[in-house]
């Protein structure tokens, strides 16, 4: 049985921290067709599949640039500020982000805690 | 240069098009990210607008916010000392989250330089409007990403949760270790929509997945595109009868179990596929165990054929040792628990066989319910009923109690309501109102309400049977299977923990059947067999079924399909039976289809045939009421429903064409479901492309010149802007479901078109006109031609009596033997006692939707004409019959789709048994009819004309389907001529004939007396040794009714009160018309001289078309000739028919 033979957006993009999984046809910084647009850290893209334009592009996750390693850009796996940090660096590190930075991670907490009990 | 800048910024108005317009010159131009003009753009500067306003609020909260910087700064300082800084910025900025940036310098720059220059450019925006717009761009950018993103992630989390989600990899080794895996699992779990994905991610592609219901093969596809990521693409297609979305780029598609037959038909090892699904096989559907069976064979010839069967976890077992063990993936189904309560119908409200259901013990439950549970605690309630004449019944009672509760909102369910009607219960209740949904078995799998938290179980169901020996349809309620009763129970734990009210014992249950009777073991097989024999899958008697079929009823479609022409007599398709096997409607249309092309009489016999084979366009409810009548009346016609079907078509193609979308006013005005006139425009057009391809129609006509260049370009613009339209509508996310009134279906079932009316007024206020797109019209007109359609229309609309006797003639043709005579006494009964009788099944009525039920005189025979003769005989000329499409039994046994027709002439030229007396004064039709003609001399020019029509009718058919078999060769068909000639015939014989008789059923008395039988006394010297109808064929005594076989269908002389072949009392002086014969002859003789002396003009063309004919069959005797043995002259002579007999009238007298 033939598998994989002629599909050419093979590669697959995992988070390290949730395990989203989605192919993804770019790696870098200026993805194809975005014109002025440019990316400010080296991202895995695709095709944003929730536009009828081909041209849309979707940033799935990029590297964190204290531990390298490759994270989603959910807001419960990773955080942008100039550059990526996975959410395990930004809580290693957190008295060295922003205090709106702080009290916005502090209420999610607070959220997501209420939601569980 | 200072002060003008300042003047020139109090002049920038954010809101003024003007301005922006100079900045979309800057950041969306031509080749930009995000282009002026597109939907992107607008929902930019609608952004653009929230978000200045929330800049603006933000400003003013945080203006007191100095001490925050130093505090940040302490923390930088704190970090610092603490641990590695990871350099972040020291004051903060929100735009340091966003991971993009957009470059715009170089029109910047531009800009600025030509800004010093004029006053017009330095009006522009300043550098200030730029980064605030640069700004806004890049939080919408990054605010679009977070959107896709979440829309994304939110799938994905989907479906891990789905139960399935942790087989994903057992599965696809399954799959890639073995041929045939089957997956079992209960509602929920995922399985139609996850395993074909997971099956297109390991790298399978050519991936086929069946479906029993047309609708699922859409939604699911456009579910699974989705969620594989490919929603504007084509990796995920469907495809069913009249539509699809399938492209070469298809790796997935959805379709009907009956379409991957048709497929099979024409690809017989599937080669297109690699993997082949068959999902909901537990359904047990009649098109799925074949289809199962055709694919078991297929996986033994197909190595690299991978087969996936999923099911409910419903009799797993029976699959997998169908297919040699197959392994078995079982995956628990995702239900809340649910409550089960029996409630058994004490005996005093059970209903009695005729009476109504008691409508006590469901408005119990709804008063239990409302008394136990507070209206802030959602959930609706589903109630089970078995047929639509019980849901009006219980609709009805609780419609009374809502009313007066004002708690509940109820709402029927069953196929024959309009969609907009079935639609509703998807709607939302308001808060503190049920919705009470009375359903038929509909709601048990095919269609799906969320938010169900009751569920009322009757435990009935109506399912239709087939009854082999009447012939006939039964709809007949019968207890559910355990299955379904779990079925239903499971539609009240979807969204939560739910309760089940069983109207029945809990030993009721354990009663039940296991599963319900597969759809093999209910229905006619006919269709099937057809299929079967042109697949060439052998004897259908030994083809290994999951679940073999009844012998007998395999017998009794294969004796039906010999009936019908579609067998010989061993059994092997006929070639119109091979056409009639690619049709995908029922033997009796396919028929009518066939023989409408070979006549010349496409237009009206496409829309017949396509109307017949949906369902009824005219919605029963509206028809009660008097203003729906009154407009349809027009398009009635007394000549039967088939008629009125069509006129009706007709109307609304002309409708269309002048105003449109307008016509679904028309149709509501008249009760019509347009919906079903849709379905008839797509299936006539199958139609007319099937005969098309089998060369039973010319090709495209070719289509006049669409105008000139202009219109040309008009036409095409309008179908692109038709094909956006199609697109935005499919791909707009599901509209917000809509709030129900409380004074919803409180007219009932009694709703008219008027309160559909309100419906959609309601629905239209609420999108607002300008959405208001009828996506219907819309894919009309993408698919259908017009001016085509009319044209087509226009054909029918115009057709003369001439051609309007055709018509019924062809579809009689094709419903024989469904026919059935009127009762003798319907004269004297009311309009609503009038009883009929077909051959297996005595005193049936007609639907009260059919036109003879309002109109039940036209079928009388007309008092002035007629002769009293006996107690039950009358004489006239005008005995009508019915032709009918459907005999369905429920309450009553019911005719629909009747058309009137002249008895004897239409008996004489259809049925496949006509046997005589002596004079034929007497004829026996099929064994049950009988007609007693008054005058013998009337008798023979009325049987003699019959047979040599339905010679030259034959003849024609053979020619035309002989010459379709071999398509493209050139052989002469039949000349326009002889067609014309045939067709004037068999008009002028069906409008014209003339002649006094009685037409009668027999008693069972008298068919047990009805033939003399093989006769020993007949010396065999006295039977003409040739047939001279169809030479070299020989006349051969009936081995069991006795008398002569004529043709295949006349047998001569066989009734009991018949004489002597050749006694001479028969033999009278006749002269022939058309030659200059005149001499004593029997019936017989004189019928086998008028089937072969044509007038001598048409003699000499018709030798010319038989030369004609000659030359491409080369065969070297023509047929009117041929070599007779001469025992007196003992001499070989070559000569016709005619001749044969005027020479052996020489000898016998001179003999003498
Ligand atoms: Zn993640
Ligand atoms: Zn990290």
């Amino acid at each position: 049985m033939e598998q994989n033979t002629h599909q050419s957006s093979s590669k697959t993009f995992i988070c390290q921290l949730c395990d989203l999984t989605s192919p993804y046809s770019y790696y870098g910084q200026k993805p194809p067709n975005t014109r002025a647009i440019v990316l400010l850290e080296e991202c895995f893209v695709t095709r944003d599949p929730f536009s009828p334009d081909k041209e849309k592009f979707l940033v799935l996750g990029s590297t964190c640039s204290l531990c390298n390693s490759c994270v989603c850009v959910g807001q419960d796996c990773s955080l942008f500020y100039t550059k990526r940090f996975c959410m395990r660096c930004v809580n290693k590190h957190l008295d060295q982000f922003p205090h709106q930075i702080q009290a916005e991670l502090a209420k999610k907490k607070d959220r997501s805690k209420a939601g569980v009990s | 240069m200072e002060s003008d800048r300042k003047r020139d910024r109090r002049s920038w108005d954010w809101s003024s098009p003007h301005c922006r317009t100079q900045l979309d010159d800057i950041f969306f131009r031509h080749h930009d990210y995000i282009q002026a003009g597109s939907a992107e753009h607008r929902e930019f500067w609608t952004f653009f607008d929230r978000f200045q306003r929330f800049k603006t609020k933000k400003d003013m909260c945080s203006s007191e916010g100095g001490s925050r910087n130093a505090e940040d700064a302490k923390r930088k300082d704190k970090g610092k000392s603490s641990k590695m800084d990871i350099g972040l910025p020291v004051e903060y900025d929100a735009r340091y989250r966003i991971n993009l940036s957009v470059c715009t310098r170089d029109i910047e720059e531009r800009l600025g330089k030509t800004g010093h220059r004029s006053r017009d450019k330095s009006s522009g925006p300043g550098d200030q409007e730029i980064a605030d717009c640069r700004l806004t761009l890049l939080h919408f950018l990054d605010f679009w990403q977070k959107q896709s993103f979440s829309k994304l992630a939110k799938l994905r989390r989907e479906q891990k949760n789905l139960p399935i989600y942790q087989y994903r990899d057992k599965i696809v080794e399954l799959v890639r270790r073995h041929r045939v895996v089957v997956v079992a699992g209960d509602t929920g779990c995922g399985k139609s929509t996850q395993v074909p994905q997971y099956l297109l991610s390991a790298g399978f592609s050519y991936i086929a997945c069946t479906e029993p219901r047309r609708i699922a093969c859409i939604s699911l596809a456009k579910r699974v595109s989705f969620e594989s990521l490919n929603q504007y693409g084509s990796k995920v297609g469907y495809q069913i009868r009249f539509e699809g979305s399938r492209t070469t780029a298809t790796k997935l598609l959805f379709l009907t179990e009956g379409l991957l037959l048709r497929q099979i038909q024409h690809d017989r090892t599937l080669a297109q596929y690699q993997v082949v699904i068959v999902d909901e096989v537990h359904e047990r559907h009649l098109h799925c165990d074949f289809l199962l069976g055709v694919l078991r064979t297929l996986v033994s010839e197909r190595p690299d054929l991978c087969l996936v069967l999923m099911s409910a976890t419903i009799n797993i077992k029976l699959f997998s040792n169908y297919f040699g063990g197959a392994p078995v993936l079982q995956v628990p189904g995702r239900l809340f628990p649910i409550q089960v309560i029996y409630q058994p119908i004490p005996p005093e409200e059970q209903p009695s066989r005729s009476e109504k259901l008691d409508p006590r013990p469901y408005l119990r439950i709804l008063q239990g319910i409302d008394h136990r549970y507070p209206p802030e605690e959602r959930g609706d309630l589903l109630l089970f009923l078995s047929g639509v004449a019980e849901i009006s019944t219980i609709q009805e009672a609780c419609q009374v109690y809502a009313t007066h509760t004002r708690r509940w909102i109820v709402l029927p369910l069953h196929s024959t309501l309009s969609l907009a009607q079935q639609d509703k219960v998807f709607d939302i209740s308001p808060p503190g109102v049920r919705k009470c949904i009375i359903a038929t078995n509909i709601a048990e799998t095919s269609v799906t309400i969320d938010g169900v938290r009751f569920v009322v179980d009757s435990g009935k169901v109506k399912e239709m049977s087939f009854d082999p020996k009447a012939k006939m349809q039964r709809l007949q309620e019968f207890w559910i299977s355990r299955a379904s009763s779990e079925q239903r129970k499971g539609r009240a734990g979807r969204t939560g923990p739910g309760i089940c009210y069983r109207l029945y014992a809990e030993s009721d249950y354990d009663a039940f059947a296991p599963y319900p009777v597969p759809e093999i073991h209910r229905v006619a097989l006919d269709s099937l067999i057809l299929q079967m024999k042109s697949m060439g899958l052998g004897d259908p008697l030994s083809f290994v079924f999951i679940d073999p079929p009844p012998a007998s009823s395999i017998q009794t479609a294969v004796t039906y399909l010999k009936e019908q022409g579609a067998l010989d007599n061993n059994g092997d398709l006929t070639s119109i039976g091979n056409l009639l096997s690619q049709l995908p409607v029922d033997v009796v249309i396919g028929k009518m289809l066939v023989l409408g092309s070979v006549f010349n009489l496409v237009e009206p016999v496409l829309t017949v045939a396509a109307a017949l084979s949906v369902q009824s366009p005219f919605l029963r409810s509206s028809q009660q009421n008097p203003d729906c009548s009154t407009a349809c009346q027009p398009l009635h016609s007394n000549q039967g429903d088939p008629f009125t079907l069509l006129n009706t078509f007709n109307a609304w193609v002309e409708v269309k064409g002048e105003r449109g979308g307008g016509s679904r006013k028309w149709c509501r005005r008249r009760g019509l479901e347009e919906q079903r006139l849709y379905e008839m425009v797509n299936l006539r057009r199958q139609f007319r492309d099937l005969l098309r391809s089998h060369s039973l129609l010319e090709g495209e006509r070719n289509a006049a010149p669409d105008g000139d260049r202009g219109q040309r370009r008009e036409r095409l613009t309008e179908r692109r802007k038709l094909h956006q339209l199609k697109r935005d509508h499919e791909h707009q996310e599901k509209s917000k479901r809509k709030v129900l009134k409380l004074e919803e279906g409180q007219d009932g079932d009694m709703s008219s078109g008027s309160d559909t009316e309100d419906t959609r007024r309601r629905k239209k206020d609420k999108e607002g006109s300008g959405q208001d797109v009828d996506i219907q019209e819309v894919k009309f007109k993408l698919r259908h031609n017009m001016s085509e359609l009319q044209e087509a229309v226009t054909v029918s609309q115009d057709m003369s009596s001439r051609h309007q006797a055709l018509l019924k003639l062809l579809l009689c043709r094709g419903l024989y033997p469904q026919l059935a005579i009127p009762d003798e006494h319907n004269t004297t009964r009311k309009d609503s006692d009038q009883v009929f009788h077909t051959k297996n099944k005595q005193g049936v009525v007609i639907h009260p939707t059919s036109v003879f039920a309002s109109d039940p005189e036209v079928l009388h025979v007309p008092e002035h004409d007629a002769r009293e003769t006996g107690p039950d005989h009358k004489e006239s000329t005008k005995h009508q019959l019915l032709a009918f499409v459907t005999l369905l039994e429920t309450n009553k046994p019911y005719l629909s789709n009747c058309v009137r027709i002249p008895a004897l002439q239409t008996l004489l030229l259809v049925a496949n048994s006509v046997d005589s007396n002596a004079d034929c004064t007497r004829l026996v039709v099929d064994g049950w009819l009988e007609v007693e003609l008054k005058e013998p001399e009337e008798a023979l020019k009325v049987l003699s004309t019959a047979l040599t029509l339905r010679t030259e009718w034959e003849r024609v058919l053979q020619v035309q389907l002989g010459q379709s078999a071999q398509a493209e060769s050139a052989a002469p068909g039949v000349s326009r001529k002889a067609l014309e000639k045939l067709i004037d015939g068999l008009v002028r014989f069906l409008l014209y004939t003339e002649v006094i008789y009685c037409l009668q059923r027999l008693t069972a008395l008298q068919i047990q007396n009805l033939y003399i039988g093989p006769s020993s006394d007949l010396s065999r010297s006295k039977i003409p040794d040739v047939n001279p109808l169809f030479p070299g064929a020989k006349l051969k005594p009936h081995h069991i009714k006795g008398g002569l076989i004529v043709t295949s269908f006349f047998t001569y002389n066989c009734l009991a009160d018949s004489r002597d072949l050749y006694s001479e009392c028969l033999r009278t002086f006749w002269s022939c018309p058309n030659c200059d014969l005149y001499m004593p002859l029997t019936p017989l003789e004189r019928m086998t001289h008028e089937a072969s002396c044509r007038p001598a003009g048409e003699q000499q063309q018709l030798e010319e078309e038989e030369a004609g004919r000659e030359k491409a069959t080369s065969s070297s005797v023509s047929s009117l000739t041929r070599v007779f043995h001469c025992d007196v002259c003992n001499e070989d002579l070559t000569l016709t028919p005619t001749e044969i007999l005027k020479h052996k009238r020489q000898h016998m007298y001179s003999v003498k």
